[in-house]
């Protein structure tokens, strides 16, 4: 009886989720099913007797910590794990430079609302949310939680945030971040208690949630306790002035803005909400970070998470860390290794303590053709704005070829758009105009009107130029120059001269938005998985990063300040639609949008896809558990291991994966 | 000789203006700068860039000041100690540089050792035993040295190195003791990884050392003095030692001015290819990302040392052989 | 009285008597006043060769030296017709042979001599492992052909030709270096990769010996301020590493530019640094000529500075300075595959030896691709053999010696 009771509690102490009045009976039954399968894998009950964690048990005893039971929040949040672990251990991982420090707080992955691996989102710091109408949100705080230095997390840091930083003239001079705005107005905060906030808009704003749950989030909270002592507003002015002059800054608002890094990572001092946390002074070559004894998730059978002691980075050269890896000096790794390095790490499967998995990818294309249609000379603008064009040339694209020669016939062949594993996928929007055809490509450029061929057959502009593209790429990878070359042989059959300039990274995207580069390759759709309650702003022209129309994205970017206003058609439609989108009030509305949208932009070809899918490697030492045999290895969503939540993993034995001491010097 | 050193001195001033004016104009050469390239980087990662923070920090270093301004900024920073901010690192160039000048000094020393070690011997069997077998082989092996591209040699011995000997990839020690202070443990580990480096960077400069030493001591056995001492009756390796080797030495001491240069910038890519903790990938990645402040004041740095380094082996030169004193000028 | 008994060897001769010694010859030839100074006709070829002709002589004398001089012309002939000697054409690949490892050439078959031939591969893919796995099947029994038409090339760039040396068989694969990561001839691409690589050093070479000889050439003529302002400008350019300035500079390349443009650019940015050696012996072989009796009597003719520099001096020494540059060259070969390395240099689709190693500078090729490595050989070969000719020639060209 005692164990309905605590099953009961337990479903109750499970993350409310947050569909409130939207999500319908739809919502309701995928609770209930999550419920079932909670129980099914780990039962665990939040307020099970808590263990104090071994690794804090000395400072405890002598009396420098609070016992672990009075560390957490009151209400702390329960794991869903696929088994119960042991705490202990120190997982090291390789780095490439010092800046990687802010992957802590992506793989960390502590948010006020969480993605799940199937994309849903949950509350994760917050105890809950409840939302109204797409545009009122309230936010739950868990009672008792504290920050990292042992603080509490109240709303005051909430309060700070929006009101002494991101209201600040000084500290924000350009104004709230783009999240925060519908149609440009603000919201109404409000402090209802000590752990309840509210955010109010007129309209609805789909961009809040999706925003928090990010791998480099918005922050709408800070360290008040901190960073009041960098602020104007409450500082002792003559304090704050000397530590102006120490630090070197130009005045108090460049103070505060170094003081103030949830996401860079870098000050050991800066209080975190993470799972682990900084403890090694950089610059540094061996970067430690160490548990969070304020950290609010529990298991549910006894023990505070995380499971790890401590994380550590080692700094490598980019090129070298693959032979690292190889030699076993990373207990889980994936940034950094590429799909080539999969035979030489298989390799040594067998002879290391390691073992490699092969994790999806996310991003709609692995490499994709953005033709520019803001391009400056008008006869080529003319050709990339005419849709049989781009047809054509993705027509001509002979997508398996590349499949086989790189990838070994592993990735998915089709346009840059959602992958199958979206709940958005239709097989139309993958397989039009990508099929390998080069007769249909021919009569398509016959049709335009590029008939005239000088000696060779390869075709001529209509004032005698020849049809020769140059494509322009960022030049870091070989991948793309082979990609490059597979493309150049199977365009030459359709009369399109290729030429691949690879350029510095500035230079090409200068080149890209100032019209100069005729058409660029980089990586397709950041979002392949993308559900109906993600925003859609990579199909319409939204921003000025977009490099297949960078001039109308900066003009949508700026609301018309700088930039040309989208004349095609097609675009406008699309622009039209995403801006239904940001006005939508019901997912059922969201998914139609979603849906015109991804035919539109598959039946326009704006860009050509390549293979999407391409299979990461995940480097797992062979005692680290918890870490999904499959997975993805996504930035947004996804935080590349973060929706997989680290703070679960756990190692076999405890001793963690090196064998010689970690010494208390790295604090 | 008092003469010589303030005429020197005099001169290394102008010098080593020339050289930061020539360092300045170099790093801002290429178009854009350290924030631009960090903010595309960001974005085409797919992060935001926190283009708040990336203003205030231009306003704080002067981005906005015209280029000559900004010049002088740098150098009177220089004048006081100051090496400015690194903002690829985020934080003053003094503190970044700090660990890692004294592990490039010890590879660059062990590197140098290396050479002179490595080069006597066989530059001074080569003379003696001109045209021998021995002399054929060994200044081939030493070419080998010279011909093969550093950085695949590198890679190469640095596979092999854990393959058969399991020492660990790359770094100059065993993860474990790095950020720690210095132990026998620590020095044993740096001794067992310093090799490799050493052995690809040195095995360029000895090729060269080897064939200036082997030609200016076939000129001086071939001189009068060695004739009527052999004649007389001296034991052979006398001879050989007491004054043909002492004219020989003569490139060993002038070329520590080029040596060292040498050793600094191929120290670099392999540097690079073997993730050492040293200068090299740092500056490396200065360069790269343009970050302003460390690459050009530790540019300077380097080139100080180097004309820092020229007049010692021109002092050093000057002691050695009165002829340059006397025509206060190194013999060319 | 007795006489005093002498050995009969100390006796003296009495005139007339055979002693045993040698018989008294007179040659019957006139008397030539002039015969101990007349010449062997060796020796008067040797005093009325020039000095050029004494310097091939001597490093004829060096055969090491005379080895690697043909083996660098070999080089630089094969250049000259890449396309005929390369089994394929730059451009060739084959996705169903990427990563395949060399093929041996097979010339005895059951203990008979047979026309060459390779084992055509079976290719399977592992995977489990993701690995191409390549077995050498005998049955398959493919013969080279020589002299043959192969892949379609453009001569030099402009006429159309089919023509190889050697072939693989009709459906059949060659890979005597085996393939890279798509499926390309390695052997093939090394060739076309001598053109790009070799010529570098040439070109870098003849600016660094302009620039040498127009920089030293002043400094050493004209002596005083310019001679000292000269030299300090040479010890910074030298003092400053290489590496920033090369990266600097490769950086402000134009991205606009051809790949052939940006080829020269590289050329030029190499040559740039390299003149300072060249210019340090002018400056000093300079100094000391100057004071020559021929040079006197030059300006005293009324000569201009250009022209005793250009027609009196300099071939006095030009033979050192030859000797100086050769030596200049592999220094820029090696400078341009470091570049490369680095991606500042060529980079793909341009194809040079330094592109060739730097596509190879990663650990799967080192632990499962090494065929991949075998470019270096060529740069070592190249390089040893413009180190050992250089110092033929400056053995060869010391007239102290």
């Amino acid at each position: 009886m005692r164990c309905v009771f605590a099953l009961c509690r337990g479903i109750g102490a499970l993350p409310r989720p947050v569909y409130g009045e939207r999500a319908g009976v739809r919502g309701r039954v995928l609770l209930f099913i999550a419920a079932l399968v909670a129980l099914a894998l780990a039962a665990g009950d939040a307020h099970a007797a808590l263990q104090e964690t071994p690794f804090f048990a000395k400072d405890v005893a002598a009396g420098k910590l609070p016992p672990v039971v009075q560390r957490i929040p009151k209400e702390p949040a329960l794991a869903e794990l696929e088994r119960f672990g042991k705490p202990g251990g120190d997982l090291r991982m390789l780095m490439a430079s010092p800046k990687d420090v802010r992957l802590m707080v992506v793989y960390g992955y502590a948010r006020l609302v969480d993605y799940t691996p199937g994309l849903a989102i949950v509350p994760d710091i917050l105890l809950g949310v409840d939302q109204q109408e797409g545009r009122i949100f309230t936010l739950h705080l868990r009672p008792g939680h504290k920050w990292s230095d042992g603080q509490p997390f109240t709303s005051e840091d909430f309060r700070y945030w929006f009101e002494d930083i991101a209201n600040n003239s000084d500290l924000s001079p350009s104004g709230l971040p783009l999240q925060m705005l519908v149609d440009g107005q603000p919201p109404k905060f409000e402090v209802l208690d000590e752990t309840t906030v509210r955010f109010t808009w007129d309209k609805p704003n789909p961009l809040f949630l999706p925003a928090l749950a990010g791998p480099d989030p918005l922050f709408i909270y800070a360290p008040a306790h901190y960073l009041k002592q960098f602020h104007q507003k409450y500082a002792d002015p003559q304090k704050l002035a000397d530590m102006v002059k120490d630090a070197g800054t130009h005045n108090w608002a460049a103070l505060h803005a170094k003081k103030d890094v949830p996401y860079k990572n870098d000050d050991p001092k800066f209080p975190t909400l993470d799972p682990w946390v900084l403890k090694t002074k950089l610059p540094a070559d061996r970067i430690v970070f160490e548990r969070n004894p304020y950290y609010y998730r529990v298991d549910g059978a006894g023990h505070q998470l995380p499971y790890l002691d401590r994380v550590v980075f080692t700094i490598a050269d980019s090129q070298i860390i693959p032979a690292k890896t190889g030699a076993g000096e990373s207990d889980l790794q994936a940034r950094y290794l590429r799909f080539d390095d999969y035979t030489f790490l298989k390799a040594g499967d067998s002879a290391g303590d390691y073992h490699v998995r092969l994790w999806r990818t996310g991003p709609g294309s692995q490499l994709a053709l953005y033709p520019n249609l803001n391009v400056n000379d008008d006869a080529w603008r003319a050709l990339m704005r005419d849709v049989r064009f781009r047809r054509a040339l993705s027509l001509a694209i002979d997508r398996h070829e590349i499949n086989q020669a790189l990838y070994f016939g592993l990735a998915i062949e089709g346009q840059n758009t959602v992958l199958p594993q979206s709940p958005l996928y239709r097989t139309a929007y993958r397989s039009d105009w990508s099929k390998y055809d080069i007769d249909q490509a021919n009569a398509l450029l016959d049709q335009v009107g590029l008939t005239k061929k000088d000696a060779d057959g390869m075709r001529l502009l209509p004032d005698g130029r020849p049809c020769a593209i140059t494509v322009e790429d960022s030049g870091e990878s070989s991948e793309k120059s082979d990609v490059l070359e597979l493309i150049r042989d199977s365009w030459r059959r359709i009369g399109v001269q290729l030429y691949s300039k690879p350029a510095q990274l500035t230079l090409f995207r200068r080149r890209v938005f100032s019209g100069e580069a005729l058409m660029s390759m980089d990586k397709g759709i950041e979002n392949g998985l993308a559900t109906a309650a993600m925003s859609p702003s990579e199909f319409a022209p939204t921003s000025q990063q977009q490099l297949e129309w960078p001039e109308w994205g900066e003009y949508v970017e700026t609301k018309g300040q700088s930039g040309e206003p989208p004349d095609l058609p097609e675009a406008k439609q699309l622009l039209d639609l995403y801006n239904q989108w940001l006005a939508a009030t019901d997912a059922g509305d969201q998914e139609k949008i979603w849906h015109q949208m991804l035919a539109i932009w598959s039946d326009q070809v704006f860009s050509m896809g390549t293979v999407a899918g391409v299979l990461q490697p995940v480097v797992v030492n062979d005692r680290l558990r918890n870490v999904p045999t499959d997975g993805m290895f996504n930035w947004d969503p996804g935080a590349q291991f973060g929706i997989y939540k680290p703070d679960g993993f756990w190692f076999a034995e405890p001793g963690g994966g090196s064998t010689a001491q970690a010494t208390p010097a790295e604090r | 000789m008092l003469g010589y050193i303030v005429h020197r001195i005099l001169i290394m001033i102008p010098t080593l203006i020339v050289i930061s004016i020539a360092i300045f104009t170099i790093i801002h050469l290429p178009p854009g700068d350290y924030f631009s390239t960090y903010i595309a980087q960001l974005q085409s990662s797919g992060e935001h860039a926190d283009l708040q923070k990336i203003a205030f920090l231009k306003a704080q270093y002067g981005f906005d000041l015209p280029l000559w301004k900004q010049y002088l900024l740098w150098v009177t920073g220089l004048l006081r100690g100051d090496m400015g901010y690194s903002f690829l690192y985020d934080m003053p160039v003094n503190k970044v540089v700090g660990d890692r000048l004294l592990l490039t000094f010890l590879v660059s020393v062990a590197t140098i050792i290396f050479t002179y070690v490595v080069a006597f011997p066989i530059g001074v069997y080569s003379a003696v035993r001109q045209y021998s077998l021995g002399d054929y082989v060994l200044t081939f092996v030493g070419f080998l040295g010279l011909a093969t591209p550093s950085f695949l040699l590198a890679l190469v011995l640095v596979y092999f190195a854990h393959v058969w000997f399991g020492i660990s990839v790359g770094g100059l020690m065993d993860p474990n003791y790095m950020n720690q202070s210095w132990s026998m443990g620590k020095a044993g580990s740096v001794l067992a990884h310093i090799w490799i480096p050493v052995i690809v960077i040195g095995t360029a400069g000895t090729a060269s050392m080897i064939r200036r030493l082997r030609a200016n001591l076939l000129d001086e056995l071939q001189k009068q003095y060695v004739v009527t001492a052999r004649a007389k009756g001296l034991h052979p390796l006398k001879v050989l030692l007491k004054y043909p080797l002492r004219m020989a030495l003569n490139p060993f001491i002038s070329d520590i001015g080029s040596l060292l240069p040498q050793v600094i910038s191929g120290a670099v890519i392999v540097s690079v290819v073997m993730s050492l903790p040293t200068t090299g990938p740092m500056l490396l990645d200065a360069l790269r990302s343009q970050d302003m402040y460390l690459a050009g004041s530790f540019l300077m740095f380097m080139s100080f040392l180097t004309v820092i380094g020229v007049f010692i082996s021109d002092l050093a030169l000057a002691t050695l052989d009165p002829r340059i004193r006397l025509q206060s000028g190194r013999r060319q | 009285m007795t006489d005093i008994t002498l050995d009969p060897a100390d006796r003296r001769p009495t005139p007339g008597e055979d002693s045993g010694a040698l018989p008294h010859y007179v040659s019957p030839v006139p008397f030539d006043p002039m015969s101990v100074e007349a010449m062997t006709v060796g020796q008067a070829r040797y005093s009325q060769a020039s000095q050029w002709r004494l310097m091939w002589w001597r490093l004829l004398r060096h055969r090491v030296a005379v080895v690697c001089g043909f083996l660098l012309l070999a080089f630089y002939a094969t250049t000259l017709v890449s396309e005929f000697l390369a089994p394929y054409a730059l451009d060739t690949r084959n996705t169903d042979f990427i990563y395949a490892p060399p093929q041996k050439v097979h010339i005895f078959e059951n203990g008979s001599l047979v026309a060459p031939y390779v084992e055509g591969y079976d290719y399977r893919l592992d995977m489990n492992n993701l690995k191409r796995v390549y077995t050498a099947n005998a049955a398959k029994h493919e013969t080279l052909r020589f002299f043959c038409g192969g892949d379609k090339y453009l001569f030099w760039g402009y006429i159309p030709m089919r023509f190889h040396l050697v072939c693989p068989s009709e459906g059949g694969q060659l890979f005597l270096l085996g393939t890279d990561r798509l499926g390309r001839d390695l052997l093939s691409r090394i060739i076309y990769g001598a053109r790009i690589s070799l010529t570098v050093g040439l070109i870098g070479v003849s600016v660094s010996f302009t620039l040498g000889i127009l920089i030293g050439g002043i400094a050493g003529y004209y002596g005083g301020w310019t001679d000292i302002l000269i030299q300090r400008g040479i010890e910074v350019v030298q003092s400053f590493p290489h590496l920033p300035l090369w990266m600097a500079l490769g950086a402000i390349l134009p991205v606009t530019w051809s790949p052939l443009l940006i080829y020269f650019g590289i050329t030029l940015i190499l040559g740039m640094i390299e003149w300072t050696h060249l210019a340090r012996a002018v400056r000093s072989k300079l100094l000391s000529l100057r004071e020559e009796d021929f040079c006197t009597a030059a300006v005293l003719m009324g000569a201009t500075p250009a022209r005793i520099i250009g027609r009196h001096l300099l071939p006095s020494f030009m033979s050192h300075l030859i000797a100086s540059a050769t030596l200049v060259i592999p220094s820029m070969i090696l400078g341009e595959t470091a570049l490369s390395f680095l991606g500042l240099g060529l980079r793909a689709p341009i194809t040079s030896w330094g592109v060739l190693l730097s596509e190879s500078q990663n650990i799967s090729v080192v632990a499962l691709y090494p065929w991949l490595m075998l470019p270096v050989v060529p740069v070592i070969v190249t390089v040893l053999a413009f180190n050992f000719f250089g110092d033929g020639l400056r053995d060869a060209a010391d007239p102290y010696h």
